[in-house]
């Protein structure tokens, strides 16, 4: 059985006394340590199949199940991370990475050197005392990432994490979430990572889950059969520009069929 | 930076040290304070040389009144009194309005129960209902607490509603996300995220409980700065009315400086504190 399992998702809102149906019908499995991207037009439910596994979301009908288990509601079994990185302002860096940690009631030097061993695997143990007014976007999310880590979820959901970030620094930032992910204290957590960026998809997953306009379902599931470890020059390749290019003809079907007037 | 620079430029092209003190904080604050010192040496002059009115006695006479006052006890026992009533009356009044706006910035239901009396009620000058509290209450403390509660209750609520309502989806759901409980979520999230607003609230209940404890204290009472007001009016005392509001105006400035302390100790390093006045 696979790590996670979503079984007939369907999700409709109400929205001015019509119904919207934001996903309609949808499976997905997705094993232990796998890393998969979901790419779709803006509007396809992306964003929402990651709230019904988050449980920030009920769905209307079918099941999201993971390790066997029908999820309910939030927990920090899924980490999550978020475009605008949910730091919270009022606390320095290291308070920000503990919050969790405090949750599940560790004692504070516990909490403190937890948080200073997943502050080091980011790259920002020097700036434990900052504040995060004080960071750049790119720092930002590499301490939101510590602090997810730090409560050592099974599986990591990522909502366009480098989204609001310049394009430099969201290739870099790329390359870090692939240098960590690979390495061995994260064991290679299964991540659901929400992207419309065609590239960031192909570079980080190991597969790409393409979504048909909405209603939201499942358009075409695309391996990328790229060799890890993975590093910038992989973008340069003749494989990846293949991925590129069929992913991209894919998604311009969609977003043509969302335009176009309806029948 | 840029500033700096600029204004070390503009004054190496006027001629070197001509207009330098005046435009520094510590210039600025000199020259606001020699046009009052100007203003009051006026008033004694104009009082001394006999040719102000009764009612505008002289600068160093309020002085000498306020320090027997102080000597004789008649101040402290009134400005206790006073004090007495504000810490009370905007302690239980600032907490209740903070807790219950928060909780309808929260809940839905708590919204909706509290919405139409706060419209109905909000509007109403607090210190029109003084005769009713008076005739329930009495004319001691009770009554000038119960107004002050009132009173401040309504920019406390309005401004930790608005606190809570405005706190960032994601910094909800990221809480939820870590498993914290709705309880934490509403201390750790809700209430440090609504503080900003919470204090600026704080800030104008303040003000609020002074105003109308001392017309409270004007209209019905038998201790307090307000009372020693009227009492002074009785007796066409002016000295002693001039020295009463000098001691209010002491006090009020003592406690929004304080308060304003408080502000940035509590909101150090937080882009959102705001301005801090």
């Amino acid at each position: 059985m696979a790590q996670l399992e979503i079984t007939g998702l369907r999700q409709e809102f109400g929205r001015a006394g019509r119904t919207v149906v934001a996903i309609g019908g949808f499976d997905l499995a997705v094993e232990e340590g796998e890393f998969v991207a979901l790419v779709g037009p803006s509007g396809c439910g992306k964003t929402t199949l990651l709230h019904l596994v988050a449980g920030f979301e009920t769905p209307t009908a079918g099941t999201v199940v993971l390790d066997g288990a029908p999820i309910r509601r939030p927990g920090p079994d899924r980490g999550m991370l978020f475009q605008d990185f949910a730091l919270f302002p009022w606390r320095s860096v290291i308070g920000n990475v503990t919050w969790g940690l405090e949750v599940r009631g560790l004692p504070r030097a516990e909490r403190e050197r937890i948080a200073e061993r997943y502050l080091d695997l980011v790259g920002l143990a020097a700036f434990r005392d900052a504040y995060p007014s004080e960071l750049s976007g790119g720092m930002k999310q590499r301490v939101a990432l510590a602090r997810v880590l730090a409560f050592e979820p099974r599986i990591l959901l990522m909502d366009e994490p480098f989204g609001s970030l310049d394009a430099q620094t969201r290739e870099l930032m790329q390359d870090e979430l692939t240098e960590i992910w690979q390495r061995a204290p994260l064991g290679r957590k299964t991540v659901l990572f929400v992207t419309h960026d065609i590239d960031e998809a192909i570079y980080l997953a190991d597969r790409v889950i393409l979504f048909t306009a909405r209603p939201g379902r499942l358009k075409r599931i695309v391996a990328i059969d790229l060799p890890r470890p993975r590093a910038a020059t992989v973008r340069k390749s003749p494989e990846y520009t293949a991925y590129r290019n069929l992913i991209w003809d894919l998604l311009r079907e969609e977003v043509l069929m969302s335009r176009a007037p309806s029948a | 930076m840029s500033r700096a620079s600029s204004s070390a430029a503009g004054s190496a092209a006027a001629a070197p040290g001509s207009d330098r003190l005046w435009d520094s904080p510590l210039g600025r604050r000199l020259l606001g304070l020699g046009i009052w010192s100007l203003v009051v040496a006026l008033w004694e002059w104009l009082t001394q040389s006999g040719n102000a009115p009764d009612y505008l006695v002289a600068p160093s006479a309020i002085v000498v009144t306020l320090a027997r006052l102080a000597a004789d006890g008649e101040l402290w026992t009134h400005m206790a009194a006073s004090l007495f009533r504000v810490a009370i009356g905007l302690s239980v009044g600032a907490v209740a309005g903070t807790l219950i706006g928060l909780l309808a910035g929260v809940n839905r239901a708590v919204e909706l129960y509290f919405d139409p009396i706060i419209s109905l009620t909000y509007p109403v000058p607090k210190i029109a209902i003084l005769p009713i509290l008076m005739a329930w209450f009495g004319i001691g403390d009770l009554s000038k607490i119960v107004i002050i509660i009132t009173a401040v209750f309504y920019p406390t609520f309005i401004n930790s509603y608005y606190g809570a309502k405005g706190v960032a989806l994601s910094h909800l759901r990221a809480a939820l996300n870590m498993g914290a409980s709705p309880w934490r979520v509403f201390w750790r999230v809700v209430f440090p995220a609504s503080l900003p607003q919470i204090l600026t609230g704080l800030r104008i209940a303040l003000a609020l409980s002074f105003i109308v404890l001392f017309a409270a204290e004007m209209i019905g009472a038998r201790s307090g700065l307000g009372y020693l007001i009227i009492v002074a009016e009785n007796n066409l005392r002016f000295d002693i009315m001039y020295a009463s509001l000098l001691t209010i105006g002491i006090i009020g400035l003592a406690a929004d400086r304080g308060l304003l302390a408080l502000r940035q100790r509590l909101l150090a390093g937080r882009p959102d504190a705001g301005s801090r006045r």
